[in-house]
């Protein structure tokens, strides 16, 4: 038997990829995530008020995902419901969280597998177009600090907010502000269409020269958003079938009815399954659980990946084109949600700290996330972090083991595998900071 | 590429963290034209520091055996080490673990087999290496990196977060209590103490522009000691807060006390191994962004 170990790269944390070979055939492939800092544990006896200003700290790429779970997860334990203009702030902290990440996930962890380059710094010299002023680098940090700033206005701290609490958010956006970010997101639309549609365009030589978009069969698909347009700050958690048929729509202290946990002695993540059934969640799931984008130019590219793969669509690479019809969809939708007035005064009510259950869910760049606490004397009693990529692992083992069938015959190894191997678990975006905590 | 290949080198190794301090860094994008980043797992494909390495930028605290291996293999090839980030610093937040009454919980969690072996407790970089400097934040600021990177001595800063606030402090103004940690409404342009947060920004390092304090947030901390007190123990920075507060406030003293003592500590959650426990030297000021 032959055991290879693949460390992994441009993917948030610490994992590797262990692959067993026996006659030709890849009996095993596991996603070991291996690292742990012990969240759920040290946050017993932390003051519940607390929870908003730790949790971001889970992960400083989805730190606002946790950032408004925990507020959420709080307001449901205190029985306190936000005003409207704080439901918004919180969308647009969540939406300038998926322009930071989907560009990150396009542009610096996935767009160098298009050309074989190991970073976007070592592409300029072969990709930049002489006529662009600057570098392709420079552009993709330009699209994804949009993200940043949008944070950084909605939620104060850049990348750990701290503006969403208990009850609302601290401020409203100033019209000033506003102005200035719409400035900014008009400028940097067409940048990321632009850069979005160079990497549709590698994706398709990709295609050709591995002459596969995925090789995985299809799967079941949980992401909470909305059925004629993306919700990130929704109540539902959706499952749609392999067949595009909804299957489960559910709250989120329902979760342990429809969704089964393991763990593994080989990583510090566990795994969800469907009912015995695999499921990714991610931008594909979304993709997939949404009839329009409600912005016309990513409805645009919607209709384009749909008029070519159909819907729901399986082939995993198409996470990544996903990702990119989301990125536009978030510049589209945060402009059109700060031409509007976000200043009144309303921004919070009031709430008493008081002891019980509850659970706050929202739908992060990888999926939905679900903040589970139980307070008693206002501290924390219990924690729990329901977290996206664990619901993807399975599907992540299996695509790998597939794709590995690919490039393994009785005679050889090939050296594409460990290329492969990378491409998979990049289409999933794993964040082993999250799954692990 | 021989043009890039002749600028300063730098790696960044990310041990125990959130890759928040990653992700400031990516936002501080003016390095890209400056410098040649030659390691940095999140965002290339390399697996190893190559030797001759300028600068080292080490993040996340030291949690289990392969970190502590990573980091002395690490600062073996490179010319400069620079602490990023309150984790790899003082413990951060995940050094909250480091108590008696989770540890127990958490190390039944450790044993597992193919995965690196979690250590007792969480420790800072500078336990196993020495470090030429230390960039402290939750995460630094994308200036504060670039800072750190192209010469600390031209830094600008005030000495303390206060110092960059600009919220005015009212003398009439006096709460007799504190808030809880995060109630909702903040008045604009007022100091958070005036209003009865129990900010920390009077003796926290300044650098960071106040993000947080000017929002409405109050600091926790997360920069940790100003240069006066960097080099004292705990009870000399504590004790400051505590006279602010009083100066301030009509807050019962006990009630501050209570609050900047509670075991969960409060607001020090990002300093707990050097500030409560007191088991480690500190850090002499020069070295200290």
């Amino acid at each position: 038997m032959t055991t290879l170990r693949f460390p992994l790269s441009r993917i948030e944390g610490h994992a590797r990829v262990e692959m067993e070979i026996q006659d030709g055939q890849v009996v095993k492939a596991q996603f070991q995530a291996i690292e742990m800092r012990g969240f759920r544990y040290f946050v017993q006896g932390t003051p519940a008020e607390q929870m908003p200003v730790i949790t971001p700290r889970i992960c400083g790429v989805c730190s606002t995902a946790h950032h408004v779970a925990s507020v959420k997860a709080l307001e449901d334990v205190f029985e306190v419901e936000p005003p409207e203009l704080a439901k918004k702030i919180r969308e647009i902290l969540l939406l300038g969280q998926l322009i930071q990440n989907q560009a990150t996930s396009l542009f610096i962890f996935t767009m160098p597998d298009r050309v074989g380059a190991s970073s976007i710094f070592q592409m300029d010299n072969t990709e930049a177009d002489p006529e662009q002023r600057l570098s392709l680098a420079q552009r993709a940090l330009k699209v994804r600090q949009v993200g940043t700033h949008l944070i950084t206005l909605a939620g104060g701290q850049f990348i750990h907010p701290v503006k969403a609490v208990i009850g609302g958010v601290t401020s409203g956006i100033k019209r000033e502000g506003a102005d200035e970010m719409l400035a900014e997101l008009e400028e940097m639309l067409p940048v990321a269409c632009e850069l979005f549609d160079a990497y549709w365009e590698m994706s398709m030589s990709m295609k050709e020269r591995i002459g596969t978009w995925g090789d995985d069969q299809p799967a079941y698909y949980i992401a909470s958003t909305g059925q004629s347009r993306p919700e990130l700050n929704s109540e539902l958690i959706r499952v749609l079938g392999p067949d595009g048929v909804e299957r489960a729509s559910f709250r989120p202290h329902l979760f342990r009815e429809y969704l089964d946990y393991q763990d593994t002695a080989y990583s510090y993540a566990g795994q969800t399954s469907y009912q015995g059934e695999v499921l990714r969640a991610n931008s594909l799931a979304r993709i997939n659980l949404v009839n329009s984008m409600g912005t016309p130019c990513a409805d645009g590219y919607l209709e384009r990946l749909t008029s070519t793969f159909g819907k729901p669509a399986h082939p995993i690479l198409l996470f990544d084109l996903c990702r990119g019809i989301e990125l536009v969809y978030a510049f589209e939708r945060t402009i059109e949600m700060l031409s509007n007035d976000l200043e009144y005064e309303d921004t919070a009510v009031p709430y008493k700290v008081k002891d019980g259950e509850g659970y706050g869910l929202v739908e992060a760049p990888r999926g939905p996330l679900i903040h589970h606490y139980t307070v008693r004397d206002g501290l924390i009693e219990d924690a729990e972090f329901i977290i996206p990529t664990v619901h993807n692992m399975l599907a992540i083992e299996r695509a790998l083991k597939v794709a590995g069938e690919r490039y393994v015959t009785e005679e050889a190894i090939s050296l594409e595998l460990e290329k492969a191997v990378g491409r998979v678990v990049r289409a999933f975006d794993p964040c082993i900071a999250c799954a692990t905590q | 590429m021989s043009e890039k290949q002749s600028l300063p080198s730098f790696a960044v190794l990310q041990l125990s963290g959130c890759a928040g301090c990653e992700v400031s860094l990516i936002n501080a994008s003016e390095w890209v034209e400056k410098y040649q980043l030659v390691y940095m797992p999140l965002v290339v494909s390399t697996h190893a520091i190559p030797d001759d390495t300028e600068i080292l930028l080490v993040s996340g605290g030291v949690r289990n055996d392969e970190d502590v291996y990573n980091l002395k293999r690490a600062v073996e090839v490179v010319d400069r080490v620079i602490a990023v980030g309150t984790c790899a610093i003082s413990g951060g937040v995940a050094n909250l673990g480091d108590r008696d009454d989770v540890r127990e919980l958490f190390m039944a969690q450790a044993d597992r087999h193919h995965l690196p072996h979690l250590l007792p407790k969480s420790h800072p970089v500078d336990a196993f290496v020495d470090v030429d400097l230390y960039l402290p934040g939750c995460p630094p600021t994308p200036e504060l990196f670039m800072a750190a990177l192209t010469g600390p001595e031209n830094f600008k800063a005030s000495s303390t977060v206060c110092g960059e606030c600009g919220r005015k402090k009212l003398k009439d103004m006096r709460p007799k209590h504190l808030v809880g940690f995060q109630q909702g409404e903040v008045l604009p342009d007022i100091c958070l103490i005036n209003q009865g947060y129990l900010c920390v920004g009077s003796s926290t390092r300044g650098g960071c522009r106040a993000i947080c304090t000017r929002p409405g947030h109050p600091c926790v901390g997360c920069r940790g000691p100003s240069d006066a007190y960097i080099e004292k123990t705990s009870d000399v920075w504590f004790e400051r807060i505590q006279q602010v507060f009083e100066r301030m406030t009509d807050i019962p003293p006990e009630e501050i006390r209570d609050a900047l003592h509670s075991p969960q500590l409060s607001l020090f959650l990002f300093q707990f191994t050097d500030y409560m426990n007191g088991d480690r030297p500190s850090r002499p000021k020069e070295k200290v962004l």
